[in-house]
């Protein structure tokens, strides 16, 4: 209770020692009346086992690790100019991705919109535009090199490739002319001569029956067609004989026509 | 105890452009006052954030700091909890937790201090190694309100001495005292309070 004196000493007096009695700097005889309030106040007693739970939980409290990386944010937040000595020391396992992390993490909010999907997209697309133009240009970054970054290199560079961008579509059109020319003679040649057949065909057509039974009759001068002709008119028709009799049954040669 | 000569020799330093010294001086007082800020935060992210906070200002303000005013460890830890103090206020979070003296009148149904503290649940001396515990004790601490709760941490975990800690919190060693026990029982309330829920 406030206000009382057990063991010499009022509540007061007695929170004030608290703190020196928990770090066991009190004085023997202090000490003595420290315990003999405590045991006797149904205030102050309560309130030292209360503050040396306390204690004992707070001294259990195990330091926490700061992160791998903290020092060196802080002196890339501050000084920045020995982040390049620190990042060697304070992090020699870390890895590349990690040192790229931290380096960029200044420049995160500025390029954060630029990280988006859509332009990482955009970006992907331009870098291979830009590709396919140099190659298309003759130009190659492997075999980059610093004399070729003169002006005059780059327009003799640049000149070369147009004349021969330009040559190498002449030659295809001249090709393309050639084949063009070839097939059209080829095609003119073709139809000529099936407008001589076409022809030809047209006059047999057009040829009358009385002349073409003169022609088959005219045998003057082929002597096996003459004989030939001969023979069918004058020989008469056998049709067929029996098993019965050898006669032979012929046709006159009026009926067998 | 820091060589004040050494430090002073390493704030002429580092106030010369030296980048080593200031790097030094990094990590000299990095871990401290990262275990202070998370102990106060109550998270390492704020912890890690408010950190680099410390040392940004310290690094403008290193100029003020007077070798004849006190050691450069209460100088980092002042700047350190004017700035945790600020965040604080800044994030209203106001996690005060209810003082000593006003728990058992504002809850009707509370035990009285004298009937919570004989039972504290588990000895502290017994399994408070375990990360469990550790978490309880870290949750409890951060119950506290903001004046006990910086003054506990600089006693009982940055172990700075009371004339340390009143110069920190200006105010005078009494009131630091007081601070400290009623900071300590306060925490003892709320485990107890902890561990007979859970039993």
């Amino acid at each position: 209770m406030y206000g009382e004196h057990p063991g010499g000493m009022d509540c007061t007096q007695f929170e004030a020692l608290l703190s020196e009695a928990l770090d066991g700097a009190l004085s023997q005889p202090l000490l003595a009346g420290f315990r003999a309030h405590a045991a006797a106040c149904a205030d102050c007693g309560p309130l030292l086992a209360g503050a040396q739970a306390g204690m004992s939980w707070l001294k259990s409290l195990a330091e926490v690790e700061p992160p791998r990386n903290l020092v060196l944010n802080i002196l890339i937040a501050t000084s920045g100019a020995g982040a390049a000595a620190s990042l060697r020391q304070a992090s020699p396992t870390s890895s590349w991705r990690d040192r790229l992390r931290q380096w960029t993490r200044p420049l995160a909010p500025a390029f954060s919109a630029v990280l988006q999907p859509r332009f990482a997209l955009s970006l992907g697309m331009a870098f291979f535009s830009i590709t396919v133009l140099l190659n298309a240009a003759g130009l190659h970054l492997s075999s980059l090199r610093a004399a070729d970054l003169r002006p005059s290199a780059i327009q003799e560079n640049l000149t070369r490739a147009y004349n021969e961008t330009t040559a190498r579509a002449l030659k295809y059109y001249e090709n393309i002319r050639l084949v063009y020319e070839i097939e059209s003679r080829v095609r003119e040649f073709r139809n000529a001569t099936r407008e001589e057949d076409q022809q030809e065909q047209r006059k047999k057509e057009l040829e009358k029956p009385r002349d073409r039974k003169y022609r088959d009759d005219n045998t003057s001068g082929n002597p096996d067609r003459k004989q030939d002709r001969y023979s069918r008119q004058n020989e008469p028709v056998v049709l067929a004989g029996t098993w019965l009799d050898d006669s032979v049954y012929t046709i006159p040669e009026g009926r067998a026509a | 105890m820091e060589d004040t000569q050494a430090v002073a020799a390493l704030v002429e330093r580092c106030l010369g452009g030296d980048a080593a010294a200031w790097e030094e001086i990094v990590r000299l007082y990095h871990r401290r006052i990262y275990n202070v800020s998370y102990r106060f935060a109550g998270t390492a992210e704020d912890a890690e954030d408010l950190t680099q906070e410390v040392f940004i200002k310290m690094y403008r303000t290193l100029k003020s700091y007077d070798v004849s005013k006190g050691a450069l460890v209460t100088w980092v830890t002042t700047v350190a909890r004017n700035l945790l103090v600020d965040n604080f206020r800044r994030r209203k979070h106001d996690r005060m937790t209810d003082s000593l003296e006003s728990a058992p009148a504002g809850h009707q149904d509370a035990l009285t201090l004298g009937e919570q503290l004989p039972d504290l649940g588990p000895s502290p001396d017994a399994g408070v190694h375990t990360q469990q515990t550790q978490r309880a004790v870290h949750q409890a601490l951060q119950k506290l309100s903001p004046e006990l709760r910086e003054a506990v941490i600089l006693r009982d975990l940055q172990e700075l001495e009371y004339r340390e800690i009143a110069q920190v919190l200006r105010v005078p060693e009494g009131t630091v005292k007081s601070r400290i026990n009623r900071g300590r029982a306060e925490l003892a309330r709320h485990l107890s309070r902890t561990y007979r829920q859970v039993s």
